[in-house]
């Protein structure tokens, strides 16, 4: 609370006060009273209306200026009133009342909302379990009568079960909830996985996929590291060059704190224009629309993920030269305090 | 021949499964009476069990849990539920593996028989070795061995060899052969199948069986 703005604000009963003296001072001059009786007077008036004003100002000032504080100090500023001691003045009591009313419609809204979002959450991840009924059926089937259904049927199952995933991870990646487990995992039984995943799509695009050293222990989940690891690879298959050695070569750096994955390619890279939005939601950028088939999901959903890990994903490209991308997963100190 | 149990509810995939099954020489049964899961198991005493999670009456998990107080029966875990907290659950009430729908059929092979491998010593050979009529195979020295002569195998013709062994007098396709690379190496293209299976048709012929492995045109190899 600013004292000239408050005196600003109070300044019509200093008008009224000013304005009543004079009255005061006529009627006194107009029943010829004593000078000393108008000075003394005139002493106590002044007196009286200082503290008149002053005196609520002190009043308010401890109770605005906390609120005030306190409401830009925190980053989820709607839990301030946590943070008061009710006020002794009516006004603040007012105010304390409609801020507590105010946040408990909130919070009944915020609650609701959060409910709709994991019913539609448990909805969603019930129904990836249900489509994949029908989706194992039909890898089998197309696995036991190889006659009628080539590879192509395989490869487009690949792809179903690809979207599907990604459904299931964005879901997981966007909720508050806890749905993952950091346990020591061996970095190579991931990479392997990825590539026996993809192995069809890696084959059919002749693309060489090479993995240098990569046994070391990473404290991370395991299934949320080989889908956002699935995601880069798929990347690398979708935007591989028409060139004869096109490869996907997969290493590990390790420092002292954090160990380094690495997944680079020599595909048709990405502009620099558009390299700073790749993690954006949505984004599909010129790659995306010439080869038509993204949704601009992958990264992001990545990207998400590896927050909620603790990992930091970073990518380098040059246009049609290479992609990088960096995976970067800390060591035990950080994880010390998490488990 | 190893008697694989299908615990699974969806007709469809039971009867792929079984047929899948029963082309890789194993013999196929599935769980009719779900409310007696566990009675009908211990009866059949099956090699192996592959049980899904969502099952009618009775829980995958609580079944597994009820099973491990009678029974050590190797189990595979095989479930649409694609979470690394359901897959330590269930490695902690005794599953073997843990496989992920929709699978590849391929996988799902080389992990029952990976499974069976470590449950059952017994498992086709006697210790570390497999045989091929007079020839002798130790996998974990890598070498084939006859009236004295070793010949040395690489990690990949080992893979090869010891995976056309396992399904000796069938076609096995370069897609088979592909996959049983890939799980265990990291990476391996058409022509290097092609050479390794040169390469090791040529070591054969050294030690004296030059017609071992047949292609089939169009279908992939045979060991005969």
């Amino acid at each position: 609370m600013k004292i000239g703005a408050y005196f600003k604000d109070n300044l019509y009963k200093l008008l009224i006060f000013i304005v009543c003296y004079v009255f005061n001072l006529l009627i006194f001059f107009a029943f010829k009273v004593e000078k000393q009786v108008i000075i003394s007077s005139s002493f106590l008036y002044i007196v009286c209306f200082l503290l008149i004003l002053l005196i609520p100002y002190f009043r308010k000032k401890k109770f605005y200026d906390y609120l005030l504080a306190n409401t830009l100090a925190l980053d989820k500023s709607y839990l301030v009133l946590e943070t008061l001691s009710k006020p002794e003045f009516y006004e603040g009591e007012l105010l304390y009342q409609v801020l507590y009313e105010i946040n408990k419609s909130m919070n009944e809204n915020v609650r609701l909302i959060e409910e709709h979002l994991q019913d539609f959450k448990e909805y969603i991840e019930m129904w990836i379990h249900e489509v994949k009924i029908p989706l194992s059926t039909l890898v089998l089937i197309s696995n036991n009568h190889k006659e009628q259904f080539d590879k192509k049927t395989k490869l487009q199952l690949k792809r179903l079960e690809d979207y599907v995933d990604q459904v299931l991870y964005y879901a997981r990646s966007e909720n508050a909830e806890k749905d993952y487990l950091i346990k020591e995992i061996d970095l190579s039984k991931v990479i392997k996985n990825v590539g026996l995943k993809n192995m069809d799509a890696i084959l059919e695009n002749k693309i060489d996929y090479i993995v240098e050293n990569v046994s070391y222990k990473v404290l991370t989940d395991s299934k949320w590291l080989e889908f956002i690891l699935g995601q880069i690879v798929n990347n690398s298959i979708k935007y591989k060059r028409n060139i004869d050695n096109s490869y996907i070569k997969i290493s590990v750096q390790e420092t002292q704190e954090e160990t380094i994955l690495i997944i680079e390619d020599n595909g048709i890279g990405i502009k620099n224009s558009d390299l700073k939005q790749v993690f954006d939601k949505s984004f599909t950028g010129e790659n995306g629309r010439n080869i038509n088939k993204s949704t601009g999901m992958g990264l992001f959903i990545a990207k998400n993920m590896c927050k909620k890990l603790g990992h930091k994903i970073d990518i380098e490209s040059i246009y049609n030269e290479y992609t990088k991308v960096y995976i970067t997963l800390a060591k035990n100190k950080y994880y010390d305090v998490l488990r | 021949m190893n008697k694989i149990m299908i615990v699974e509810d969806e007709e469809l995939i039971c009867n792929e499964l079984s047929q899948l099954l029963e082309n890789n020489n194993y013999e196929a049964i599935i769980l009719n009476d779900f409310k007696n899961a566990l009675n009908e198991i211990l009866e059949v005493l099956p090699d192996l069990i592959l049980l899904d999670i969502n099952i009618p009456f009775i829980n995958g998990e609580a079944l597994l849990q009820n099973l491990r107080k009678e029974s050590n029966i190797p189990v595979i875990m095989v479930t649409s539920i694609n979470s690394e907290m359901d897959e330590a659950l269930s490695i902690s009430y005794g599953a073997d593996d843990y496989i992920i729908k929709p699978y590849n059929p391929n996988i799902l092979l080389l992990r029952i028989g990976a499974v069976l491998k470590r449950t059952k010593t017994n498992y086709n050979t006697n210790g570390n070795e497999l045989t091929y009529k007079e020839l002798k195979f130790d996998f974990q020295k890598g070498i084939i061995k006859k009236d004295g002569i070793e010949i040395e195998l690489t990690k990949n013709e080992m893979i090869i060899f010891s995976y056309l062994l396992n399904n000796q007098n069938k076609i096995v396709t370069r897609d088979e052969l592909m996959t049983a690379l890939w799980d265990n190496t990291y990476y391996v293209n058409e022509n290097a199948l092609t050479v390794n299976i040169s390469r090791l048709r040529n070591k054969l012929k050294e030690i004296g069986y030059a017609d071992a492995i047949d292609t089939r045109k169009g279908l992939g190899y045979i060991l005969s």
